[in-house]
């Protein structure tokens, strides 16, 4: 009986292995015997990022209920695009200024079968926040709500500075939802369309810079593990905010190449200061044979004039509603 | 709608272009290896060779591997580099001048003296584009658009005061630049192809000439500047950029101009770039949005009431760089 146990085993790790083997044929190598990720990747997704109430405690979808999925989201962008609108102020048809002309939001969910990007904590949703997280939280809403005092009061993404799907972590959002990654032995780059932006990072480690010293997308060092190469960020700014994170967030990137077509993208926060728990996300990227195009956000920024000449016209007037502003920034 | 563009145009690159091996790559590589580890092993056993033998097997070395692989390995232009000199103040040779911030900062305000980096001395305009370039420099702290942070297109971004890192791979080199946070693709494979539209950083086709890398940048918009001298181009501008290495630490760096409706003729431009050195040489942020904001948004400001000094006090004799639209 040990025996046949013995066997059983040895039966299920040769096959094991087999499988292994199979899916690491899949995989394109680099010469120097590492994956490639090199590429350009799409992360467009319907997947809710945090589990839908509906789901409950369902962690995976069948095919037919993957399929039933994404027709309910096409259908539902369908009745909006042809919805019709009345009443003088309502911006639902062009709601954040653009329609569906412009959204490029995928229609399809992303491979993991998952009913949430999200999947940590297990419940698929955001965990709770601290109160100095609450704290910040609400002086940021504040901020968004006033008429601008200067471009200061407006976030990153309205400055230009970040790109609201670009992270990091880089997160499916309206449009361009794309990701570059070029690799060398020594570095690989992450360029995300939205806001033509880069990250450049080593691959063996490398130099953790002084607390004192932020950046916009904090520093980034990688190093492989196994055939996964993982990424660790900290020295954040405080005003670069994901999801409600702070200065002291450390962001885990993992990217694994599964096959030919698919990238594994797995992150995860630590934020002590604002969140309870950390949380962890994970996505399947497609190859994509699209360039990206530049995003030249700033050079463009029109926005941020006529927000600041609005704010100042309200003032001339003695007037401050937030009206003007589209409903994501209220 | 976007992915009918991005299809359209578009050379579609298949996995082996991009650099990756296939199996049967993989056990040649691994024959290669093990023969070198071979031939390492026999060497290394029989120090006692003769100083002939030595040679022999150099040369015998050096004529049994094949050409593509001598010329690879020296076609290398990889690491982090930067130029030095002023050439992003002015191209041509200049003296040392204010900036409108000396009242404020003082010497630290200062445009450094520089000789001309354009090959012949003087950029050679069309008479008519001359005058056009005499009223950029007469106004250059409003209309330089590098000033306001924008993208400075090529080849300016090569001598902006800040260094850049190239990373070679077989289907594109890839160029991160400090500056802006800027970036762009050098396709290698592309031979013919086009840009779908134009763009800031243009469309880049790379090809080898030896080792020199040469690209070719086309379509870029109009709204770049060479520097910061009001020295311009039109939409219809061609750059051929070469980038020849002269040793492990420097590469000489020229970019042919071609602008029939700006200059009388194709000129050129020639500088060293010097590689870091640092051990810890890498590229930083330097998003240059939050810095052009006070030029470009001041005037929109609660309260504004014109430009200030560094300690708050206000300069009433500047005036408004930019006319407030609120005014109108």
């Amino acid at each position: 009986m040990r025996h046949m146990k013995i066997l059983r085993s040895l039966a299920v790790s040769i096959a094991s292995m087999a499988i292994a083997q199979a899916s690491l044929a899949d995989v394109p190598m680099k010469a120097w015997g590492k994956p490639s990720l090199q590429g350009n990747w799409d992360f467009r997704t319907v997947t809710p990022f945090q589990r839908p109430a509906a789901f409950a405690d369902k962690e995976f979808l069948t095919a037919d209920e993957v399929e039933d999925y994404e027709a309910a989201v096409r259908a539902g962008r369908e009745a909006r695009a042809t919805a019709e609108f009345d009443g003088e102020f309502d911006q639902r048809d062009l709601d954040v200024g653009y329609n569906t002309f412009y959204l490029d939001q995928g229609t399809t969910m992303t491979t993991t079968m998952r009913t949430s990007q999200l999947i940590y904590p297990e419940n698929g949703r955001m965990p709770g926040m601290t109160d100095r997280g609450r704290e910040a939280a609400a002086y940021y809403r504040a901020l968004q709500r006033r008429s601008p005092q200067g471009p200061e009061d407006r976030n990153l993404y309205d400055r230009c500075i970040l790109g609201f799907n670009a992270g990091p972590p880089m997160r499916s959002g309206a449009y361009n939802n794309m990701m570059k990654l070029i690799q060398t032995e020594d570095h690989i780059v992450i360029q995300t369309e939205m806001v033509n932006d880069h990250r450049v990072i080593p691959t063996s480690g490398g130099e953790a810079l002084p607390d004192d010293v932020r950046q916009w997308k904090g520093n980034s060092i990688g190093q492989w593990d196994g055939d996964t190469f993982v990424v660790t960020t900290t020295n954040f700014t405080h005003l670069s905010r994901f999801n409600g994170t702070g200065e002291n967030m450390t962001l885990t990137e993992r990217f694994t190449r599964l096959d030919e077509d698919r990238l594994q993208y797995e992150w995860t926060v630590d934020d002590a200061e604002m969140f309870d728990d950390r949380f962890t996300a994970i996505v399947e990227m497609q190859l994509t044979d699209a360039d990206l195009f530049e995003y030249a956000c700033h050079e463009a920024n029109y926005a941020m004039p006529l927000m600041l000449s609005g704010a100042r016209k309200q003032d001339a007037a003695g007037e401050e509603d937030d009206t003007w502003l589209p409903s994501w920034s209220r | 709608m976007n992915v009918t563009i991005r299809s359209t145009g578009i050379k579609r690159l298949k996995a082996t272009q991009r650099g990756e091996s296939n199996p049967q790559m993989f056990i040649a590589i691994i024959l290669g290896v093990v023969a070198i580890l071979g031939a390492m092993f026999f060497f290394l056993l029989a120090p006692e060779q003769s100083t002939e033998m030595d040679r022999v097997s150099d040369a015998t070395a050096v004529s049994t591997t094949p050409a593509a692989v001598v010329e690879s390995a020296a076609q290398d232009i990889s690491g982090i580099w930067q130029a030095l000199g002023s050439a992003a103040w002015n191209l041509e040779g200049h003296a040392a001048s204010k900036m409108p911030v000396t009242g404020v900062i003082g010497a630290h305000g200062g445009i450094p003296a520089g000789t001309s980096v354009v090959v012949g001395g003087e950029i050679p305009y069309q008479p008519s584009a001359l005058a056009q370039r005499d009223t950029n420099r007469a106004d250059w702290v409003n209309l330089d658009p590098a000033a306001k942070c924008y993208i400075p297109g090529i080849p300016r971004l090569t001598y902006m005061p800040a260094p850049l890192q190239i990373l070679q791979t077989d289907s594109e080199i890839f160029i991160a630049y400090e500056w802006g946070g800027n970036s762009r693709s050098i396709f290698m494979e592309r031979p013919g192809s086009s840009a779908p539209l134009p763009s800031w950083m243009g469309y880049s086709l790379g090809r080898w000439e030896g080792n020199t890398l040469v690209v070719d940048v086309t379509s870029q918009m109009p709204d770049t500047w060479f520097d910061a001298s009001g020295n311009y181009h039109s939409g219809s501008v061609h750059v051929e950029e070469r980038y020849t290495p002269m040793g492990e630490n420097h590469i000489q760096y020229e970019a042919t101009i071609t602008d029939e409706e700006v200059f009388s003729r194709p000129w050129t431009i020639s500088m060293p770039l010097y590689r870091r050195l640092e051990e810890n040489a890498r590229i930083l942020e330097y998003k240059c949005v939050e810095l052009a904001e006070d030029l470009l948004y001041d005037h929109l400001r609660r309260g504004y009431d014109g430009p200030r000094n560094l300690d708050g006090s206000t300069r009433e004799s500047a005036g408004s760089l930019v006319e407030n639209p609120a005014d109108q």
